[in-house]
């Protein structure tokens, strides 16, 4: 069990944290402000004998993920990039990482890769699943999205489900880099309010009830060991109920307080 | 070719690739206005206002770059760009900033105020508008507002007094049929109704699924209230010159029949 334990290799300004055996998070910080962060992310699969990244991350960031990934991968660098989607702070490293790493396969969920800037991309499906790496991929519809190509990125051997612009959270300064089996006292419920307040905009116009019920329904149906935002802190499987309730209490109040 | 479409506002097209897997979905469902075998194409439009000075809105797709440098040089015929606007930093739609900035170093960048992430869309320095600022072009002048259908939370909408016109960005697109490039919807010889803008927001605003209806119809009424707009120019589908209240409650039954009835696909 220890492998689960979300293990923190190296605390302070370059926290690399193992979700699972084989998946580890890249966790950046980007500050907002006001002692309030986000998180813009990458996750690492560690397959077979390929490396698997999840989202490119932010060109803010590239000095720092180009070391830390060459470090968690021993210098071999990445065999395939697998999008979330082309939002630049998802995307933004592609022509710098296939430079110094290679041609590696690129797959996207765009239906038209060209338009968002992925000629070379190899295509996902929304709703399909994919061979990338040796690992089976699920390619699931966000129901927390806000580009219509984003896919949530389901790794069936990991069970770990990567979910892009979702799940966010923006955390405090002592909270960098920490899974929701380190955060002290948990996720608060002020945090992942703001965070999908301001990212997701057409939460206003949610039914609350619909939404919550699609969200809770895809996790009953699918084993999943934890949820890996992008802009958030991984939630582990038993902190999984806990972050819905808080998730649906803050969406309630977006539609109370912005009424039409 | 770029086409002008009120006195000193130019609507530049990318029409994009041919979509047949758009094609298809719309063969399966049996969809009216739609005759098989015929290409479909979901454009990017960018909008160039030209009164004293000049304003680019929106950039069209790195696929288009070689269009949109053309177009704007033809438009231009000499003068200067002294803005581009973007109306959210989504490839689609800003794609080619670096590279429009660099055959016109002299202009301008303007991107939406909204949210605290700019530096990470490369936007630090662009100056910021949003909802109560207004940019006078000399005979032409723009407001910029907040966006109340969109994707990207760094979004806004832009208004134009001397043409009524409202550019609602993402919201009010639908797929084209080859040779429907470029043509006011009251040009089409196919329908444009509620079931076209459905099959395009059902994947772009994929969203509306998880919406109360009657909550997101009531911003409707209330964008068409606001802004009383006489034209609307959208970033993906005809501008409209005529008769807008008709297409705002077309926009109407598309949030029911998203709500209902699910995603269509994706773009």
């Amino acid at each position: 069990m220890s492998e689960d334990r979300g293990t923190v290799t190296a605390l302070g300004a370059d926290p690399e944290v193992a979700l699972t055996r084989d998946v580890s998070w890249i966790a950046e910080n980007y500050p907002l402000g006001g002692g309030r962060n986000v998180h813009v992310s990458v996750f690492l699969i560690r397959a077979e004998d390929q490396n698997i990244l999840i989202d490119s991350g932010s060109f803010y960031h590239r000095e720092s993920l180009v070391r830390r990934i060459s470090r968690a991968t021993a210098g071999e660098g990445i065999h395939s990039l697998v999008l979330s989607h082309s939002d630049y702070p998802h995307s933004g490293n592609i022509p710098a990482f296939r430079r110094r790493w290679g041609d590696f396969e690129i797959v996207a969920s765009s239906g038209e890769p060209e338009i968002q800037g992925l000629p070379y991309a190899r295509r996902s499906r929304i709703g399909g699943s994919l061979e990338v790496a040796g690992r089976e991929i699920d390619f699931l519809d966000p129901p927390l999205a806000d580009r219509s190509h984003t896919s949530w990125i389901y790794d069936r051997a990991s069970r770990v489900l990567f979910v892009a612009d979702g799940f966010g959270y923006h955390h405090a300064d002592d909270e960098i880099g920490l899974t929701s089996r380190q955060l002290p006292n948990g996720f608060r419920s002020e945090e992942i309010y703001t965070f999908h307040r301001d990212t997701l905009i057409w939460l206003r116009y949610a039914d609350p009830a619909v939404l919550m019920g699609v969200l809770r329904e895809m996790f009953a149906e699918r084993d999943v060991s934890w949820v890996a935002p992008i802009h958030g802190n991984p939630i582990a499987a038993e902190h999984l109920d806990d972050y819905l309730e808080r998730l649906e209490e803050g969406v309630r109040r977006i539609v109370r307080e912005q009424a039409i | 070719m770029p086409r002008e479409i009120h006195p000193g506002i130019h609507w530049i097209q990318e029409f994009g690739p041919d979509r047949p897997g758009i094609a298809k979905s719309l063969v399966d469902r049996g969809a009216h206005w739609y005759r098989p075998g015929r290409e479909i194409h979901v454009p990017q439009n960018a909008f160039l206002f030209t009164g004293e000075r000049t304003l680019l809105f929106d950039t069209l797709s790195p696929a288009a770059t070689d269009r949109i440098l053309a177009d704007l040089e033809r438009v231009l015929d000499g003068r200067a760009l002294d803005y581009l606007a973007l109306s959210h930093p989504d490839v689609p739609h800003a794609g080619n900033t670096f590279r429009i900035l660099e055959r016109h170093p002299g202009a301008k960048l303007v991107a939406p105020s909204f949210g605290r992430t700019h530096e990470l869309y490369h936007l630090e320095d662009a100056h910021k508008v949003g909802p109560g600022d207004s940019l006078d072009l000399g005979g032409k002048r723009l407001h910029f507002h907040d966006a109340a259908f969109l994707d990207a939370a760094m979004s806004m909408w832009m208004t134009e007094e001397t043409s009524g016109m409202l550019l609602p960005v993402d919201w009010m697109g639908l797929p084209l049929m080859d040779g429907e490039g470029l043509l006011f919807a009251d040009e089409f010889r196919s329908p444009v109704d509620e079931d076209r803008y459905a099959e395009f927001h059902g994947r772009v605003m994929f969203w509306m699924r998880y919406v109360d209806v009657a909550r997101t119809q009531k911003e409707i009424d209330l964008v068409l209230e606001t802004y009383r707009p006489r034209m609307v120019a959208s970033a993906h589908g005809p501008v409209i010159r005529a008769d807008v209240p008709r297409y705002f409650e077309m926009m109407k039954e598309v949030v029911e029949r998203v709500a209902t009835g699910g995603r269509t696909g994706v773009l």
